[in-house]
């Protein structure tokens, strides 16, 4: 179903890294202070918010709020795995564009740092001395890699090329975790450490602490409180679980099929009218470089077995048709879990806006996020600006 | 025979079989749908295709095609611990029933092929308490040695 009467009026965020001195609920008063600023509301004004984590303990979500004040406005929990942040923007901008409030927050935020190395449910890997043993994510979308391998001929020079772009991305991004001070080549990126074949650690995400905030209201409200800034219109935001196929894999996999990418986008398409060629900027969960190769597909930016020649026509980097994950995406940019989600929101404001500096990309009018979460689902959010 | 064998415990009941004769091939348990046909494993109650009730126990065949695998180089990310240095294949295997099982592969990076065929084994992680060994089922690639 389509969105209406809803817009982004502020967004804030901690740039993510390890924060060893830090607790999660001073990023997330950090994030929000700055997503309340950037919309120039007041907390008294906020009607409902949606908290998203992973690594917290139960009840977080509602102690970090205090941290605004204590204004008896109605808090819920949101946990879907690395998609948890998209998921609360969708709760939140669902709770404006229903009208049951005004003005929405969703908040997010993480020490994946401090995240039990190993432990059950976190989804790290916790090795093989269990019955369900649940590998490390880059094993699991190692797997997807060299299926892809196999059958279109992939190279790891294609998922180098992709790393590389993100990392250089990331460099021009303050908000951004890793910001080489150099260009970062395909030869850099095959060398560093093999994870698992054919993935290298800088094909892969670092660990991050972090929070970002995103604060929605109708578009009277938006209109009436920034006369002079371009409004930022969530369109659609769709959310699936998994459909069962022939082949599924009930045991082992952090996350469903690639198909799933696919279906979420494609419904996404279907209730916005939007089509994938008319979008200008994507954000997708690049937990590994190879990933972002097969979301070009999934995502209709291209035809099947066509990914490989986009990453060879540098296609999807500033300038190209497709610009990719300008932030830096998980690779670069971070992903400290419960607020990635809201840090692809801050990049699409900002780029809708206009305000994304040397990342910006040329008349940037229509924004997509994509992320997948263990367990497994996968969010699609669509942004524009009117 | 001589050696007094060591009894094998599964490290959780309810997913494979684990023969008395260690020669004999282990089975995955799953089930089979009675409305659609429909096989899974592990085992589960409702049908996850026709959503119909009431599945049947069956054991899967111990043999299946390589879908895709890898090699771990970084068995747990960020560990320390020398017990998870080295590395292990991982792999998905299509069972002729229908199933796609992932599991821990028996061999090095060098040893796997997509489409090759693959047996069911059961791995010994460890000795419990009580002096039993404790075991997991994975895959190795038919013909290579245990």
């Amino acid at each position: 179903m389509k969105l209406d009467n809803v817009a982004v009026l502020g967004v804030g965020m901690t740039r993510f890294g390890v924060y060893r001195d830090r607790s999660n609920i001073d990023l997330a008063r950090e994030a929000g202070l700055a997503a309340l600023g950037d919309a120039g509301i007041s907390f008294k004004d906020v009607g409902e918010a949606f908290v998203g984590y992973l690594g917290a303990q139960p009840m977080t979500g509602i102690r970090a709020m205090k941290e605004f004040g204590l204004t008896g406005l109605p808090v819920t929990h949101v946990e879907n795995a690395s998609a948890t942040g998209l998921v609360a923007f969708r709760d939140a901008a669902w709770a404006v564009a229903s009208g049951r409030c005004q003005v929405a927050m969703a908040l997010g935020f993480d020490k994946m740092t401090e995240m039990g190395m190993g432990s059950r449910g976190v989804g790290r890997g916790i090795g093989r001395d269990a019955i369900d043993s649940v590998i490390l994510p880059a094993a699991y979308f190692s797997l997807w890699a060299m299926r892809r391998m196999h059958e279109r001929g992939t190279k790891p020079e294609h998922f180098a090329a992709i790393a590389a772009k993100n990392w250089n991305f990331g460099a021009k991004n303050p908000w951004s975790d890793r910001q080489p001070d150099h260009a970062v080549t395909v030869e850099e990126v095959l060398a560093s450490r093999k994870i698992a074949e054919p993935l290298t650690a800088m094909m892969s995400c670092p660990v991050d602490d972090g929070a970002a905030c995103v604060i929605l209201a109708s578009k009277e409200l938006a209109r009436r409180l920034q006369p002079g800034r371009p409004l930022v219109a969530p369109i659609v935001s769709t959310l699936q679980s998994e459909t069962y196929a022939r082949g599924h894999t009930f045991m082992g996999p952090v996350v469903g099929p690639p198909s799933m990418t696919r279906d979420t986008a494609r419904q996404a398409y279907d209730e916005s009218g939007i089509d994938p060629m008319d979008v200008s900027v994507t954000l997708v969960h690049d937990a590994f470089a190879s990933e972002e190769l097969e979301y070009y597909e999934l995502l209709g930016f291209c035809r099947e077995g066509e990914a490989e020649k986009l990453v060879e026509e540098k296609q999807t980097h500033l300038g190209g048709r497709f610009p990719f994950n300008t932030d830096g995406g998980l690779i670069a940019r971070g992903h400290p879990g419960g607020p990635t989600g809201l840090a692809q929101i801050f990049e699409l404001t900002r780029q809708l806006r206009g305000e994304a500096g040397p990342r910006q990309v040329a008349n940037a009018r229509i924004g997509l996020a994509h992320l997948v979460g263990g367990g497994s689902v996968c969010t699609v959010s669509i942004l524009k600006r009117e | 025979m001589s050696e007094v064998r060591k009894l094998r415990v599964p490290i959780e009941p309810g997913f494979f079989t684990v023969p008395d004769d260690p020669s004999a091939p282990p089975r995955l348990l799953g089930s089979r749908c009675a409305v659609c046909g429909e096989h899974f494993f592990p085992r589960r109650q409702v049908c996850a295709r026709c959503l119909a009730g009431g599945t049947q126990d069956v054991e899967l065949s111990p043999r299946g095609t390589l879908y895709t695998w890898t090699y771990v180089h970084f068995p747990l990310f960020g560990s320390k611990r020398a017990d998870h240095a080295g590395g292990y294949g991982v792999g998905q295997v299509d069972l002729p029933e229908g199933p796609r099982v992932q599991a821990v592969l028996q061999g090095g990076p060098d040893d796997f092929r997509i489409g090759m065929e693959m047996e069911l084994e059961l791995e010994t992680l460890r000795e419990n308490k009580e002096g039993q060994d404790v075991v997991i089922h994975r895959f190795r690639p038919v013909g290579a040695s245990r």
